[in-house]
């Protein structure tokens, strides 16, 4: 079938012409590196496979996320190219369309965000760039849709037509060092995929991956004395002796060249609107409060002014009419007691328990995802560098630790788009220290129950807790583990955007559709499991609860958790099963205290909690382990087991120090 | 030739350029390799016109103007490339 590939620059838009072209809702953001996986998707209209990848630079991947886009290119061999270049930036971004027309495969050019370079009276000629490049060239405007259909319709047409002939001359010594390269590939017998040329132009630019790519018989000492004497043969002509740099001028020289010709910036204007929300943003005194303002504004409208009323409306729906309903409809049926008791107190207590918490993470999404596309995250990499680095991390970390806040595994795959091996690693040992979503609902119920008259305060206290202790154990693990390289920030601060509305609720959706699989698989399969075990015992079905499974199961913790405050049954049987999603740590106390509603389930908290130990539980909860999901995705990301355990041991121990500190403490200063 | 000279004789760190000026950029061999890999990705070389436009507070990130794209990097860093002012 027909593959193209979404080939480009970082955040030049290939995701927003992805969702339209492909009717899908993945996330756009306005920064670079918010795609980081390679995303499959199928044309609207046409059929054939468009596959987003994340962006790049050259073909020569410096980062991880790179490294995938790279790969995905020499490996899978995708039969056609569709380039996405930003008209604002056309100069940076020709030297990676260059790098592909060298490839020599069929490729298009979607020539994205015309509609900046006007405003900005950036002139590009779109004629004039498919003459110079021997492609076709469409000007379009991803994220209106403008162009949409004309690069549908030459998409059909590329298959056949032969890639135009672009050629670079790179002078006399590159071009016999790159022939006899080209050569020796032929002659391994062995016809890779890719164009020999292009093969041999990325062996003398140093590409890696293009070499360890080559096929067995080709023997790396020859390959080695080629580079050697094009190098010789380079220098004594006088020209320089570094292969990749002279490439790299000569590349830019021609890019020069043609944007004599297709390029009018004569007339250019700077972005004042952003220069002028920058100045008050990034502000070197306002800057940082007005950051620490905005979470706040985020916490109120979360947890008081919104969020709660909503959440009030639905736990008044789910617990009164639909159970009500569902009861009704059962004992109509002529169910047993045993399955309505299963499906009344098990599955609505336990997963409608937790989706009354739908309007706060809906909201909770709907703000993050609109700092995404706005631009301002990468502000806020510029306003946290100088605390990051001064605990031995880059500022790019806190984009992971924001979108941490909605969901620890996207989170972590966002560390790939530091350069730094050291920065990714501490970055995802740390990020599930961040309050996710899943740890919301814990949060809201507690917090509810024990401290409703500051609610937004104590939550955003477990927030900053989260926060300052990543801070301090990066500052720990820097100085201990990881000692080895310097942190590197660079960051490109792109054009503010107003994100466009529609936009923003597909992605949040998107988000939200994976809060309500959740419900559907893990929290339910935990709150039948729960029900189970607290409903059966060593003495048979029906037992008393403090009889049950589930009771020995928990009270085999207790001991251990009473120096912290809550060492009953209940709270340990909520700690190990909220491994599995924290949010079935509610979906438990909602089984084990059988309560028909939020009204009920706090009436009961208050009744098994003092404050105190409220407080001490839900700080536990914060920290005591990344949840099963997030585990996965660290094992993937650093590809080591040791450093997964690290993770959950690390986690556990700072919880039981924190909470024992809490309780302890608390206690000292007279606190119940 | 003789300009060459000139500005060769004013070198200076592009640290110490006010907010609001240009320089041209005339070294980059005294960072870190991976920034220049990263600065050279994005258009920012030798020869390249910058403007500064802020710096960070507590010694925070510059941050500079080149080509119609803003980047910032670390002050530090910034003390390592060497820039002509215009
Ligand atoms: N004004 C304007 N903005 C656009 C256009 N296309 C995309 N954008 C915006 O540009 C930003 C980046 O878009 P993405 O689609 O995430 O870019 P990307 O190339 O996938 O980025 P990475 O995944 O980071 O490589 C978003 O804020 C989009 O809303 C366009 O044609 N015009
Ligand atoms: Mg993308």
């Amino acid at each position: 079938m027909n593959q193209f590939a979404l080939v480009g620059n970082p955040n030049t838009g290939k995701t927003s012409l992805f969702n339209t072209l492909t009717r899908s809702y993945e996330t756009v953001g306005n920064w670079s590196g918010v795609t980081v996986e390679k995303r499959v998707g199928t044309l609207r209209g046409r059929g054939g496979r468009l596959i987003d990848l994340p962006g790049l630079y050259s073909l020569l991947p410096l980062t991880p996320d790179e490294g995938v886009a790279a790969r995905f290119l020499m490996e899978e061999t995708p039969s056609s190219i569709l380039n996405i270049v930003d008209a604002s930036q056309l100069e940076r971004n020709l030297y990676l369309t260059i790098q592909l027309l060298e490839c020599g495969r069929p490729m298009l050019i979607g020539l994205n965000m015309v509609d900046v370079a006007r405003s900005r009276n950036i002139a590009v000629d779109a004629g004039a760039l498919q003459r110079e490049l021997g492609v076709p060239v469409v000007p379009i405007v991803a994220r209106k849709g403008t162009g949409c259909a004309e690069v549908l319709h030459a998409l059909g047409g590329l298959e056949a037509s032969r890639s135009g002939g672009f050629r670079i001359d790179y002078g006399p010594a590159v071009e016999a060092g790159a022939a006899r390269l080209a050569a020796l590939l032929s002659s391994g017998g062995t016809a890779s995929a890719s164009d020999p040329r292009w093969t041999a132009l990325q062996l003398l630019e140093g590409n890696e991956a293009v070499r360890a790519s080559l096929p067995a018989a080709v023997r790396p000492a020859e390959v080695d004395s080629i580079l050697e004497q094009t190098a010789e043969e380079l220098e004594s002509s006088g020209l320089e002796s570094d292969i990749p740099s002279y490439l790299r001028r000569i590349r830019t020289e021609r890019i020069a060249q043609i944007c004599r010709s297709a390029l009018d910036r004569s007339g250019q204007r700077l972005h004042t609107a952003t220069e002028r929300i920058d100045a008050i943003v990034t502000h070197r005194i306002l800057g940082i409060p007005l950051f620490l303002a905005l979470m706040f504004l985020i916490f109120k409208l979360t947890f008081d002014w919104l969020g709660s009323l909503l959440s009030d409306v639905l736990d008044g729906f789910i617990s009164g009419s639909l159970s009500g309903a569902i009861s009704t409809a059962l004992t109509w049926l002529g169910a047993s007691p045993f399955t309505h008791a299963l499906v009344v107190d098990g599955i609505v207590g336990g997963v409608g328990g937790v989706l009354v918490f739908l309007p706060q993470i809906c909201i909770l999404f709907l703000l993050i995802s609109f700092i995404e596309d706005s631009g301002y995250m990468a502000r806020i990499t510029l306003l946290m560098d100088r605390t990051m680095e001064a605990v031995g991390l880059s500022g790019k970390a806190f984009i992971p630790f924001i979108i941490g806040f909605g969901c620890n595994v996207p989170a972590i795959m966002a560390a790939r788009t530091m350069e730094q091996r050291k920065d990714r690693l501490l970055t995802t040992m740390l990020v599930p220290l961040m309050s996710c979503s899943a740890r919301l609902p814990v949060y809201a119920l507690f917090a509810g129950v024990f401290f409703a008259s500051n609610r937004a305060l104590v939550v955003m206290g477990l927030y900053l807790l989260g926060m300052v202790l990543a801070l301090a154990l990066a500052k720990l693990f820097s100085r201990t583990l990881l000692k080895s390289e310097p942190s590197l920030f660079i960051v490109e601060l792109p054009p503010y955007r107003m994100p466009q509305p529609l936009s923003l609720l597909r992605m949040t959706w998107e988000k939200v559709k994976g809060f309500l699989r959740k419900a559907g698989t893990i929290i339910l399969a935990g709150s039948i499991i729960i029900w189970f075990l607290s409903n059966t015992g060593p003495g048979g079905v029906g037992v008393d609860m403090n009889e049950s499974f589930l009771a020995s199961i928990g009270g085999a913790l207790a001991g251990l958790l009473k120096p912290i405050g809550f060492g009953t049954w209940q709270a340990g049987a909520a700690l190990i099963t909220g491994f599995m999603a924290k949010e079935v740590v509610v979906s438990t106390m909602n089984i084990i205290y059988q309560v028909p509603d939020m009204a009920g389930l706090e009436h009961q908290v208050a009744m098994a909690f003092t404050p105190l130990q409220a407080f001490s539980f839900i700080a536990f909860i914060l920290l005591y382990i990344p949840c099963l999901a997030t585990v996965g995705v660290i094992r993937k990301e650093t590809a080591s087991w040791r450093w997964t355990f690290f993770s959950m041991g690390y986690s556990l121990v700072l919880a039981y120090i924190v909470a024992l500190i809490i309780y302890q403490g608390g206690r000292l200063v007279g606190l119940v | 030739m003789f300009r060459q000279q000139a500005v060769e004789g004013r070198r200076q760190a592009l640290a110490s350029v006010k907010p609001g000026d240009s320089a041209e950029v005339r070294g980059l061999n005294g960072i870190s390799p991976m920034l220049r890999r990263r600065l050279r990705d994005l258009g920012v070389a030798e020869g390249s016109v910058l403007t500064v436009l802020r710096l960070g507070p507590f010694g925070g990130p510059l941050t500079f103007e080149c080509a119609g794209q803003h980047i910032g990097i670390r002050r530090e860093e910034a003390g390592r490339m060497e820039v002509a002012p215009l």
